[in-house]
Parts: C-alpha cells; structure tokens; sequence
C-alpha cells in the first residue's frame, strides 16, 4: 500500500476548553468535521463510502451515514485502544482503499469532555474494586475481572498514574530528569504561541514548570495534556484520484498497526518485560512502518509525536529510533527537538499539551500541512512527516507521511 | 506477623470490601486471610503469571499450583499521587502506588502501595517486604514496606 493513498481533507470544529462545547452534541461536532473535511478536499457525501476509526471515534458510522445520507456505506471499522490508534487510522484507511473495499475514507475523532464522560479520565465515586487504569475509553467499567482485582486495589486510577509509573522507572534506569520534560513541554508552548489557532497561548518558563503542583510524582501538572471539547476529520483516497483534487496529495507511504503481545498490557498490570517497561511499547510499530515507507529516522523532517504524557515524547523519541533507548533525557536537553534549530522539530503545532487535545487528529493534521507546506511554523523543505498514536494499550500505531513526487 | 491495630500511613483510599475471585485466584485471596503471599505458577513450563490469568502465555495451558513466597522483594517503580483525583480522595493523599518485583516469583510483579515510608524516603531498588492489611472479615490485601 506504499504511496497508493493519500489524505486529500481536513475539516475541524471550533475548539473549545472541556465542557464549553455544549449544548452541542458530539454528534453535531462528528458531522461538521466531516462535512469540511470533504470540502477542503473538494468531495462531497455522495463521494464518501468508508469510515475508518480510532478509539471508537467516539462516533457510530452507522448514525453518520444516516444523518449525511452517506449513499453507499462501503467499510466501517475502528481500531481498538484509544488515542494510541490516531496515526493508523489513516493507514488503515489506506489499506482498505488499496485493497479496493472503499474509495474515499474519512477518520475523525471527537471529544466532548463533560465531567460525566472525560476521555482517559479517572474512575470516579465509590466503586468495588474499580479495573485498574481508570475511566473512560480505558475501561472504567465497575464490573471488573478477577484479574483486575490484583491491581485495583492500590488505587491507580487514571492513565497520569499509570504514565507516571513507567517514567519513574525511566528516570531510575536511565537518569532522566525533570528538566527533561519541561524542555518537551516548553518547546511545544514555544510552537503553540506563534499559532492563533492553538489553546494555549501563555509562555511557559522552566521556573513556571517548577512551580507547578505536582499530580502524580514525578509528573506536575504542565505534563499532562489538558482537556478540551471539539471534533476533527481527515479524509483519504487513492492516490490517482488524489491528483485531480485541489490540494497536493499526501501519501501515507507506511503505517504501523500493532506491538507485541508481551506489552499489550502496558496501561493495565506493569508485567512488561524489563527492557520495554520504560517505552512507549512502539519499537516494533517503529520497525515495521520504515520498512513499508522504506525510510528510516535520518529521512524523517518532522515528528508529531502523541504527547498525553510529556515523558512519552520521550520514550517515543527512543521507540521511532531518533535516539538510542535510554538517551533521550540527554537529546532533548541538547535542544534536538526545538523547532527551526534542532535536529528533529517535534509536535510543531504544540501537540495535545498546548496547541489543542483531540487525541491525536491534530497530529495527522500538522503531519499534513507541513507536506502541503502551509504550517505556521513550516519546516523548510519537509518531505516527510512521522505521525504516531498515544502509548497505550495494542495498537500502538506509527504512519508516514510523504509528499507526492 | 501481626495485624496492626491501627491502620497503616499513606495507605490508599478504602474503596471495596470484597475481594472479586474466581477459580483461578481463590488461593491467593485464601492464602491472604492467613497473611501467606503466594504466587501463582503454571503446572505445565513453571512459568510464574501475574495476574493470575487463565492461560499461559508460554504453553498455553491453563492449570496453576499457588506456590508459597518469603514476602520480600525489590521495589520495581512507584509514584507519590499528591492530588486528589476525586472529592473522595482527599483525605487519602498523599499515597504511593508501587510495582514490586517478589522474591521466589521471578517475572512477576506485585502492584500494590509502599506504607509507613516517607514518600521522600521511597526509592527504586529500595528492599522491600510484605505487610498485611485486614480490611474485613474476607478480605486482608497485601502491602509494602521498607524491609
Ligand atoms: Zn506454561
């Protein structure tokens, strides 16, 4: 499916902070996404004839359809997992396309965040033996397993938790340090301030980062991603079709859709093997992907890298082989990642801590202007764009974007 | 080892009564009423699981035996949660969810709390050992402590 699909669309609502998006539903945010996301690619619903989605979306294809008056419903799938799924939407919609199940696809994810319903929140209020890994998308369901029992108890009850117990193995293993985090999430508010469009404009000084109230020692509050209300949508299609449509195409020239069965649990019970248990559990994602787009980390100009947790930059740095495992406390703080001097600019729009959290989609959405070369803070001469989905449970996924020709 | 009469400091907020069982981890929960920590090991290849799921993932059978541990081990990672994630948490904080890897059960790793250790004085690599917690008539969870 190498370069045989392209993302032609992008569409998005306005956004908003979490909870400001009612009395809207999640419904009437999937729809407008989409419907620009189809315009910006110069298509139209009678065109349309596959949803390929992430985490649940969360929005049923099947209502969709029905109130776009979809004609032809040609595939409907979502990956399993949460925002780590965002980058393979793309490529599974590129795999369905190549295959011939659907010719255009559209993947989106929407997300309204009132207190009843946040997206990898905690599991809240009295509970027996809540599932370990808290609510929402993680499976924050009460009726829990015999198995959960040997780690609720101990009340790890959101996905920060889980996050922070990986990091602090990574700290004890490697010396990575709180500085290292703080330059992630400094070098991406220094990206969101250029962009009026990012929700968060404030600038953020290592002492500001310091002074933060810590959640779940070691991470403080700026290395969580923040919450927010909205929907974005991308569209796919062939790529010869691709050409004929307003935007130069952006071919989705690999994707990796997976992990390794030994990781699987990464946010659940901590059984990972010594090696991977500090990672974002991608190395194998990584391997498979550059070997379809038959590229490697030295050819990649940008990263837009899933950032929930700013340690997980990190460990994804270290997974997509940008630097060896274990050096990427080091490689940031040398100012690899800083837009415009480093080595490697990651999440140039500001990512999910500070340009806008929609698990994901803005990532792909950056991955794509910078090949279409309309980014505000545009790398020069980008030809190749890594896009990943968060660290979280299978599948971990990782797609290349590629300009055409 | 004795149960305390006093409940330990930075434990977690209580928040269940029972314990949730089936066949496969009975034992364990009943080896716990008599303050044994045990660890549940495929009959077949001898390879240690935890949790104590329903196959191996080595052989692919499904038969355990629960073999008995001396309580101690190596503290794996831990967090100190400082904020309370929900009104019910308050009182609760700071506590220190921990992965610890248990003496006599190599591959497995117990996820539970570090107790009557000050968050500052919690380290990885730090030996640990196990201490006991009677929550009710049914049910006594495993804690850690410094050893
Ligand atoms: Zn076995």
């Amino acid at each position: 499916m190498k370069d045989k699909a392209a993302i032609v669309g992008i569409g998005q609502t306005e956004r908003y902070r979490r909870g400001a998006s009612l009395p809207k539903s999640m419904m009437d945010m999937a729809i407008e996404a989409t419907l620009k996301a189809l315009d910006d690619a110069g298509l139209t619903v009678n065109d349309l004839d596959g949803f390929a989605f992430y985490g649940g979306a969360p929005a049923d294809p099947g209502s969709m359809a029905y109130l776009l008056g979809v004609p032809h419903v040609k595939f409907a799938a979502t990956l399993t997992a949460g925002g780590s799924g965002a980058a393979g939407s793309v490529g599974m919609a590129a795999a369905v396309i190549n295959a011939g199940l659907a010719n255009v696809c559209v993947s989106l994810f929407v997300l309204q965040q009132v207190p009843t319903g946040r997206f990898g929140g905690s599991s809240e209020g009295p509970r027996r033996l809540p599932s370990a890994g808290g609510g929402g998308a993680y499976g924050g369901s009460t009726n829990v397993s015999p198995e959960a029992a040997f780690v609720s108890p101990a009340s790890i009850m959101s996905p920060g938790h889980n996050f922070s117990m990986l990091t602090q193995r990574h700290m004890y293993q490697y010396g990575t340090k709180r500085e290292h985090f703080a330059e992630v999430c400094i070098s991406q508010r220094n990206n969101a301030m250029k962009r009026p469009q990012s929700v968060r404009q404030t600038p953020l000084t290592l002492e500001d980062y310091f002074a933060a109230r810590m959640i779940s020692d070691p991470l403080c509050l700026f290395d969580y991603t923040m919450e927010d209300d909205g929907a974005i949508a991308v569209i796919t299609t062939s790529v010869d079709r691709a050409r004929d449509l307003p935007h130069p195409p952006v071919l989705i020239s690999g994707s990796g859709i997976g992990g390794t069965g030994n990781n699987a649990h990464l946010l659940g019970n901590f059984q990972m093997p010594d090696l991977s248990f500090a990672s974002a559990g991608a190395r194998d994602v990584a391997k498979q992907m550059y070997a379809m787009a038959e590229v490697g980390p030295q050819d990649v100009d940008v990263a837009l890298l899933y950032d929930h947790f700013s340690p997980m930059v990190l460990m994804q740095l270290e997974d997509f082989q940008f630097c060896p495992v274990g050096e990427s406390g080091p490689f940031v703080a040398e100012g690899n990642i800083r837009y415009g001097t480093g080595s490697i600019p990651v999440n140039t729009h500001g990512g999910n801590l500070s340009d806008f959290y929609c698990p994901g989609m803005t990532h792909i959405v950056e991955g794509v202007e910078q090949i279409r070369g309309t980014a505000i803070n545009q790398v020069e001469g980008a030809e190749i764009a890594l896009v990943t989905g968060g660290p979280s449970s299978i599948p971990m996924t990782g797609t290349i974007l590629k300009k055409d020709r | 080892m004795s149960t305390p009469a006093i409940p330990f400091k930075y434990m977690p907020s209580p928040l269940f009564t029972d314990p949730y069982a089936d066949a496969w981890t009975v034992p364990f929960w009943e080896a716990t009423m008599r303050e044994q920590l045990t660890a549940p090991k495929c009959t077949n290849c001898g390879k240690f699981r935890l949790p104590p799921s329903r196959w191996c993932a080595q052989c692919h059978m499904q038969d355990l035996e629960y073999v008995d541990l001396p309580g101690t081990g190596t503290l794996y990672s831990f967090i100190i949660v400082r904020h309370a994630l929900t009104p019910d948490q308050k009182d609760y904080v700071p506590y220190i969810p921990a992965v610890v890897d248990a003496d006599g059960a190599p591959g497995c790793r117990f996820v539970s709390n570090i107790v009557d250790v000050e968050p500052e004085d919690v380290k990885v690599g730090m030996p640990v050992k196990v201490v006991w917690n009677r929550v009710s008539e049914t049910l006594t969870l495993p804690f850690w402590t410094a050893a």
